[in-house]
């Protein structure tokens, strides 16, 4: 019988007061920032009339991203039967919620009215993705929370049908994301059937990345012994995401590059737009892609805690990189009144716009990092989100897992079919 | 039929009054609407109201539409091209690619589409259409989130991205500006409910080269309906199926 206690940390060393004080001066950030960008108004940051979206879009997508792939993660060990993974269930769990909160603070602090923020549930619009997102985003938060009540009261059979639920309503979550830009027809860099499913996709490789690093660190901050073999394994499980991601990402770009109609835009995006180009080679299918699955595959460095670690940050940048990349050069680029013919005009038409965000909008998305790991280190504390240790189990060992919280055996032994 | 544009404001204003944190405003505009009583009145469908653009009679260099717009609508120019609010604009139009092209200018502007996707994307149901076909925004629900920018074809959309002071020399007839919603051309509605025609048609008929006519498409008699019927007006990106209101001759 493979006993898994969680607990709570004791927080009380100098370094844990420093981490939370740090991260909730950087969280404060955001509405700092936020409060300023109501205040003024919009012109205080870079997005204009032809770049409406900026960097707390990207913030949004990204956030969302990371929290469905959390989700699949946490659920891993109760619904697809990967009991390995059950010691990280909690804190992945605790990850997503905290993600989706973030992630719609973005979004409504993007807003030019925040102050209207319960309008969208009482108008609907059945055709915008937007509105349908609404009651998802909100939905999959609401769930995410009864989901983790369920595991601190080891309710396994709830646990299971919650966690069941809630990847169900991460991918649609995710998809519904990638339809924002997919269904935007006039856009060809947007227009695209692909975009939900390489949504989930790089959700699962950014999830899983997220879980690496913050499973590493908490560990390793706790001083609880974690069997590096787990994360070598995640990191395998990375890397095969990433394949997903690279090949939506190959079978778009050469969909959309074989019609002329679509020259100019895939020109842009793969060989002549500067920073956007610079970004897509160097920063996504470089160092976001690439080269963290040839870590991880490598024998030599995908057992090593440190290139496995590497990997993870290059692949957390690379899908930032990504979301940028699908949020901004398709605003970035003119749109076309006749495809044959140079347009011009006050309003800046056929002319393509440049964007970098501004100090309110860099503060903004700092700042919401900073509220997901102030509110991660205090949770920690506050309830027994992580296990007293991790342990690579044997197939045999799998048979027998039960939860334990604070010494006292609460759930019944999970039996695993076949072992 | 008419509608007088402060008085569908009230229409909209008990709706939004619902909502738990729509703004103090539409509520109290809406309780003055029930007191408005028998005097509330609905656009009707007998008319669809379009536009005609003969680009062969633009005159080149000349933007009386667009300051036409500007006055009655108390559309501001900040002096920041990036920010600047634009409901009507003139646009030059050559051939690409090809040596000492003739250059050739029209306006453009919202197109008041059958098929508006900025009415589609519009997570509030604050942009919709009239029952005469003019797409009109209840900037007391829009939310300011911009995804009918992004989706828009024509660029017609702007973002009030800052507050706007109000002078004396504002036109009344038109609503209040605020800030944080997106905007755009309204068809100079509150003209067309009292009869008269947009702004930028009649700037254009006297101090212009009389390029854009005004009328009713379904009223075979009408010179936009004449247009349509001839076959020689397009439309701009006909091929998205967004079926514009506002057509082209000589284009």
């Amino acid at each position: 019988m493979i006993k898994i206690t969680f607990t709570k940390v004791e927080g009380r060393s100098g370094a844990y007061w420093l981490l939370l004080a740090l991260s909730g001066a950087v969280a404060s950030l955001a509405p700092l920032s936020a409060l300023y960008m109501f205040l003024n108004g919009h012109m205080v940051s870079n997005m204009t009339n032809q770049v409406p979206w900026g960097l707390p879009i990207v913030m949004a997508v990204y956030l969302i991203g990371a929290s469905a792939g959390s989700l699949v993660m946490s659920a891993t060990s109760s619904v697809f039967g990967k009991v390995e993974y059950k010691p990280f269930s909690r804190m992945a769990a605790l990850m997503a919620f905290l993600l989706i909160v973030a992630a719609l603070m973005a979004i409504i602090m993007d807003w030019g009215r925040p102050d209207r923020l319960m309008v969208p549930f009482f108008h609907i619009q059945p055709r915008s993705m937007f509105s349908l997102n609404a009651f998802l985003y909100s939905s999959y938060m609401a769930l995410g929370l009864v989901y983790l009540w369920a595991m601190f009261h080891n309710m396994k059979k709830l646990e299971r049908t919650l966690g069941l639920m809630a990847v169900g309503l991460a991918v649609l979550v995710h998809s519904g994301t990638g339809a924002i830009f997919g269904f935007v027809y006039v856009r060809e860099l947007y227009n695209s059937p692909l975009l939900p499913p390489s949504f989930i996709a790089a959700a699962l490789s950014s999830g899983t990345a997220l879980m690496i690093v913050a499973v590493y660190l908490t560990f390793k901050a706790a001083g609880r012994h974690l069997d590096e073999r787990l994360l070598h394994q995640l990191g395998n499980l990375m890397g095969v995401f990433i394949l997903v991601v690279l090949y939506f990402l190959f079978i778009e770009n050469v969909t959309r590059a074989y019609a002329p109609k679509n020259y100019e835009a895939v020109g842009f995006l793969l060989l002549h737009g500067g920073q956007v180009t610079n970004l897509f080679w160097f920063g996504l299918v470089g160092m976001g892609l690439v080269i963290p699955a040839a870590l991880v595959f490598n024998p030599l460095t995908g057992r090593s805690m440190l290139f496995i670690q590497l990997a993870a940050w290059m692949q957390l940048a690379g899908v930032l990189i990504e979301r940028y990349i699908i949020v901004m050069p398709a605003q970035l680029m003119p749109l076309e009144f006749f495809p044959d013919k140079e347009i011009a005009s006050v309003f800046n038409d056929g002319v393509y716009a440049t964007y970098t965000p501004s100090l309110p909008e860099l503060g903004y998305a700092v700042g919401l990092c900073g509220v997901v790991v102030f509110c991660f280190t205090l949770a920690v504390k506050l309830w027994p989100m992580l296990p007293t240790e991790a342990r690579h189990l044997h197939p045999v060992e799998e048979a027998q897992v039960a939860v334990e919280e604070d010494g006292e055996i609460a759930g019944r032994v999970i039996r695993v079919p076949g072992a | 039929m008419s509608v007088d544009r402060r008085e569908f404001l009230k229409i909209g204003g008990i709706a939004a009054a619902g909502s738990v944190a729509g703004s103090l405003l539409p509520a109290v505009t809406g309780l003055a609407a029930l007191d408005a009583g028998g005097n509330v009145s609905r656009a009707s469908g007998d008319h669809q109201w379009g536009m005609v653009i003969d680009v062969d009679k633009c005159t080149k260099g000349c933007d009386a539409c667009a300051d036409a717009c500007r006055t009655e609508n108390n559309v501001p120019l900040f002096g920041d091209p990036k920010r600047d609010i634009h409901w009507i604009r003139t646009i030059t139009v050559k051939q690409r690619g090809v040596e000492d092209a003739e250059e050739r200018q029209f306006p453009a502007m919202c197109y008041h589409c059958e098929n508006p996707p900025c009415q589609h994307v519009c997570p509030v149901a604050a942009t919709f259409t009239r029952a005469d076909g003019i797409v009109l925004i209840d900037k007391h629900r829009c939310i300011g989130c911009r995804y009918c920018m992004v989706a828009c074809p024509y660029k017609a959309r702007s973002f009030v991205s800052q507050h706007v002071a109000h002078t004396w020399d504002d036109n009344k007839d038109v609503p209040r500006r605020m800030h944080g919603v997106v905007e755009k051309c309204t068809l100079c509605v509150h003209r067309i409910d009292k009869g008269e025609e947009p702004a930028c048609v009649v700037a254009c008929r006297e101090k212009g080269g009389d390029a854009m006519s005004f009328g009713d498409l379904n009223d075979p008699a009408s010179a936009v309906a004449a247009a349509v019927r001839s076959g020689k007006a397009t439309r701009i990106r006909a091929d998205l199926g967004t079926n514009p209101r506002v057509f082209y001759l000589g284009l």
